[in-house]
């Protein structure tokens, strides 16, 4: 493709006339650029369809549905757009880092020195959920983010020159570990997260749909981390060494900037990111298995890619849309085919508009 | 290969010869800095096969011997009287000879061990002092037979009668057998073996293979599903060796078209829709399907840089699952998937459950597709492969065009797996979505890792591995532990649920083998080349036309 691409692009083609191929090619570079309209168009088209066949309520509510888990989603992609952003790595381990905070946010939630645990404490009353909150998020996402950082030392940064294929593969053999190692020790089935009292009640119902206060919790709590991301990102030294790092890691060091730190630093907050996003899907859902994970990984991928990976602002987007079109596609055309119509979502962007919605990198790369 | 490596060892290795008996040099390459060619290099990596020849026999050897040992110890002495025959010496006049003869086949096994360390150490150059050892080894087969046979008289019971009580025992001479045999050929054809390494690596390996069934002709059901399941298993690290190990691209999906392949076959060969195309039709029809469903998923996305396409394939590889899952078209059956697919039968003979007829012919299509794999991999197509896979942008600066050269590679090795699906789904009798889950192209990506990407004797070598291990080892490692526990008063060991561990024995492969040997147990010579000298040696190796 790059040779090609770039013979039309100085005008050398053999054969003037517009060929199939080349018609081809346009329409897919309209295509591309009409991508941004042609999704939002069509998340539009699925919610008109689903109010029209089930009413508006339904609708709404599945809005609510789709926004949430989208929320999830988010958190999670996050983690896999910043480390590709940093090493171009897909870390395929990042899904079950995830599931792992989850179920490490069980056990301190459970550990109970004095008498009582946080769940004792969260269930005793609003002020007793932010406690406990105060208490789970932090110790969660430290060890969260000290387990990436580990993942990172022990089977990625030895393979940093090497060719690309060979830390994917560790990628998928932590991967492997780390989801071996919850079937191993947690068995096979659902596992309470004991979160699911956390926050009862119901916020305010709006049009008869109901929006209880863990729906805002983990919408709200997943923006507010979302924008300390960026803040942190685009305001301190360490985020302008790590954005330094994914534009050119050599030019980085040339100008005094720690490499394997600010690697390091992008595991800790990719993966304390993804532990936030555990724990609100554990006061969500309250139900974690094994191998949750993978799916979720696979899906916050898709997420980083449909806004462009290496973009914390696309990887929000994307995982909202996402969210949203898994929530009606499944309305549409039943919850059995939400995996396919995910994936299909990502190959069509692949194939469409590989940069993703607000990517700027241009993916044509071996 | 003192040029391209250069690492002086080499020159310090043809240095030596010289003052020793230089006769005894003739199958050596001449011990001067001559630039490589490529029969050095054809020699060099055929002393690789004679190494593994040698390993072959002493495994088995060794594992004959050990084999009633460990049947004691894990069977609880039930059905196994004849280990007793070991364990308590025979009486009388032939004990001297069978100790003799014991001591003396020691004695052989030594000296080989002691050649392949001495093989290795010398960075797989061939020895000189060779000669001679083919006798021991010939002696060393008769040998064991005598001694077993002997064993098998002193004790009043027949040797290769009575299966029950003789099970282990018959097995192991087998075994020991098997390995003395591979000895002597790898020994008594030393020039030759050294000369066709491969071709004789292969020939003892299919041999062996298809021993099989009577070298474990008490472990029946080893052989009924162990030994298919390891043949399909090798097809398939095979197939998706092409698109990883020669093409550079990473399939995560791969399962994905093994399912299309046994639902290919599922639905033209079974009741589901009345249609009963006769088997040996319908394999190729499962190939050229897969290699089809290869063509369209790849198309769109190969022009996308390899690990996207990584994503891409894994996502494929759950829809396919899914859609068969979810009865698409009502043509899958849904969870309960296709059964009472129609069984092969050749010349009106219906290979019906028999594994052995199975195992036999997936072997044969092994050994042709490995001979056409070989010859893809020298050929035109073979070459771009490996220009795309070390830079893709010089490859297509030179005239290679990436996205048919993906493209082909991805279709070759679809069609390897929807052939090994074919395959499958006609020996098991019926299909289910949950066969082909993610894991499944998990162990067979781990396998080709696992054996050397891009090296076809290492992958096929560890499709056996891996097949031993999931198949064989697995199913037992729990009656094992558990009797092992008893033995030594560690009963805790049998109560641990060793199949949950599956999954981080997986991950660890992959870890481990990717940081210790990156190229694989059995590296290619270009991975080899690649991680010694920073992949120069890779393009020349490509110009050459030594990869």
């Amino acid at each position: 493709m790059p040779a090609s691409a770039d013979a039309t692009a100085i005008g050398i083609s053999a054969d003037p006339s517009p060929t199939l191929m080349a018609r081809i090619r346009d329409v897919g570079r309209l295509l591309n650029r009409a991508f941004p309209i042609i999704i939002v168009a069509v998340l539009i088209l699925m919610i008109g369809l689903v109010a029209g066949r089930s009413g508006g309520t339904t609708a709404a509510a599945e809005v609510r549905e789709g926004l949430t888990i989208g929320a999830v989603y988010a958190l999670i992609a996050v983690g896999y757009t910043m480390v590709y952003g940093i090493i171009e790595l897909i870390n395929f381990a990042h899904g079950d880092v995830f599931t792992l905070s989850a179920f490490y946010a069980i056990f301190i939630a459970e550990f109970q020195p004095f008498g009582f645990n946080l769940n004792s404490l969260a269930t005793s009353g609003p002020l007793g959920f932010f406690g406990a909150l105060a208490i789970l998020m932090p110790l969660t996402m430290i060890a969260a983010g000290l387990t990436g950082m580990l993942i990172e030392r022990v089977a990625y940064r030895r393979l940093r020159t090497a060719p690309r294929l060979a830390p994917l593969i560790t990628a998928v053999g932590v991967s492997f570990i780390i989801e071996g190692f919850l079937f191993a020790t947690q068995g096979s089935t659902n596992v309470r997260t004991g979160k699911a009292g956390w926050l009862p009640g119901n916020a305010f119902t709006a049009g008869g749909v109901v929006v209880s206060w863990h729906d805002i919790f983990v919408f709200f709590s997943a923006l507010v981390l979302m924008f300390l991301l960026q803040a942190f990102v685009r305001l301190t030294r360490l985020g302008k060494a790590m954005r330094a790092t994914a534009q050119d890691r050599d030019a980085a060091l040339l100008n005094g900037v720690n490499i394997n730190r600010t690697i390091s630093a992008t595991f800790f907050i990719g993966s304390a990111l993804a532990a936030a996003g555990g724990i609100i899907y554990s006061v969500k859902d309250d139900l974690v298995v094994w191998n949750l994970g993978f799916r979720f990984g696979i899906i916050a991928f898709t997420c980083a890619v449909l806004g462009g990976i290496g973009n914390i602002v696309g990887a929000g987007v994307g995982a909202f849309l996402i969210g949203l079109i898994q929530v009606f596609g499944g309305q549409l055309i039943g919850s059995a085919w939400d995996n396919a119509i995910i994936f299909a979502m990502l190959i069509i962007v692949l194939v469409v508009r590989p940069v993703g919605l607000l990517g700027m990198r241009v993916a044509d790369r071996a | 290969m003192p040029e391209p490596t250069g690492d002086g060892l080499a020159v310090t290795d043809t240095a030596a010869p010289a003052t020793e008996d230089p006769r005894a040099d003739d199958d050596l390459a001449p011990p001067d800095e001559l630039p490589v060619t490529a029969s050095e290099a054809a020699r060099e990596e055929s002393s690789g096969g004679f190494t593994a020849l040698v390993i072959a026999g002493l495994v088995f050897i060794v594992a004959g011997w050990l084999l009633p040992w460990f049947v004691e110890q894990t069977s609880n002495g039930i059905g196994y009287s004849a280990q007793d025959a070991v364990s308590s010496p025979p009486t009388g006049i032939g004990t001297i000879v069978v100790y003799l003869i014991a001591v003396a086949m020691v004695g052989l096994v030594a000296f080989a061990l002691y050649d392949l360390v001495r093989g290795i150490a010398h960075r797989g150059r061939p020895l000189r002092w060779w000669r001679g050892r083919a006798a021991l080894a010939i002696l060393g087969a008769v040998g064991t037979l005598v001694v077993w046979l002997l064993i098998g008289v002193l004790r009043e019971e027949p040797l290769f009668g009575n299966i029950s009580s003789l099970a282990a025992t018959d097995n192991a001479v087998w075994m020991t057998l098997t390995g003395f045999v591979v000895l002597a050929l790898a020994y008594g054809l030393r020039p030759w073996v050294v000369t066709h390494g491969e071709v004789a690596f292969g020939g003892v390996v299919f041999m062996i293979g298809a021993l099989m069934p009577f070298i474990f002709n008490q472990s029946s059901s080893f052989i009924e599903w162990g030994a298919s399941a390891a043949a399909i298993y090798t097809l398939l690290a095979l197939g998706l060796n092409i698109v990883v190990g020669f093409a550079g691209l990473l399939d995560l999906g791969y399962a994905a078209f093994f399912a299309i392949g046994a639902y290919t076959c599922g639905s033209l060969a079974s009741p589901v829709h009345g249609l009963h195309f006769p088997f040996w039709i319908v394999i190729f029809i499962g190939l050229a399907v897969a290699a089809l469903f290869g063509a369209v998923l790849g198309a769109p996305t190969l022009r996308l840089r390899g690990d996207y396409l990584a994503i891409v394939t894994l996502g494929f590889g759950e829809i396919i699952p899914d859609a068969a899952n979810n009865n698409l078209f009502n043509a899958t059956g849904g969870p309960e998937g296709i059964t009472g697919i129609d069984h092969p039968s050749i010349f009106g003979f219906n290979f019906g459950i028999d594994a052995k007829f199975y195992f036999w012919s997936l072997l044969i299509i092994i050994a042709i597709v490995l001979v056409l794999l070989r010859n893809i991999q020298r050929s035109r197509l073979g070459r771009a492969w490996a220009a795309i896979r070390e830079d893709e942008v010089a490859a297509a600066a030179t005239g290679v065009n990436p996205v048919t050269t993906k493209l082909l590679a991805f279709s070759i090795g679809a069609s390897i797996s929807g052939l090994a699906g074919a395959f499958f789904g006609a020996e098991l009798g019926s299909v289910t979505p949950d066969s082909f889950q993610f894991a499944v192209s998990v162990t067979v990506l781990s396998t080709v890792v696992l054996g050397g990407l891009g090296n076809n004797t290492g992958v096929a070598a560890g499709g056996i591995l891996v097949s031993f291990i999931i198949f064989w080892m697995l199913d037992h490692l729990q009656e094992w532990m558990g009797t092992f526990g008893l033995k030594f008063g560690l009963p805790a060991l049998g109560t641990i649920d060793y199949s949950r561990w599956v999954y981080i024995v997986y991950g660890a492969i992959l870890v481990g083998i990717m940081l210790l040997r990156p190229a694989g147990l059995l590296p290619s010579r270009a991975r080899k080349s690649e991680l010694q000298a920073g992949g120069q040696t890779e393009a020349l190796a490509v110009v050459q036309g030594r990869v």
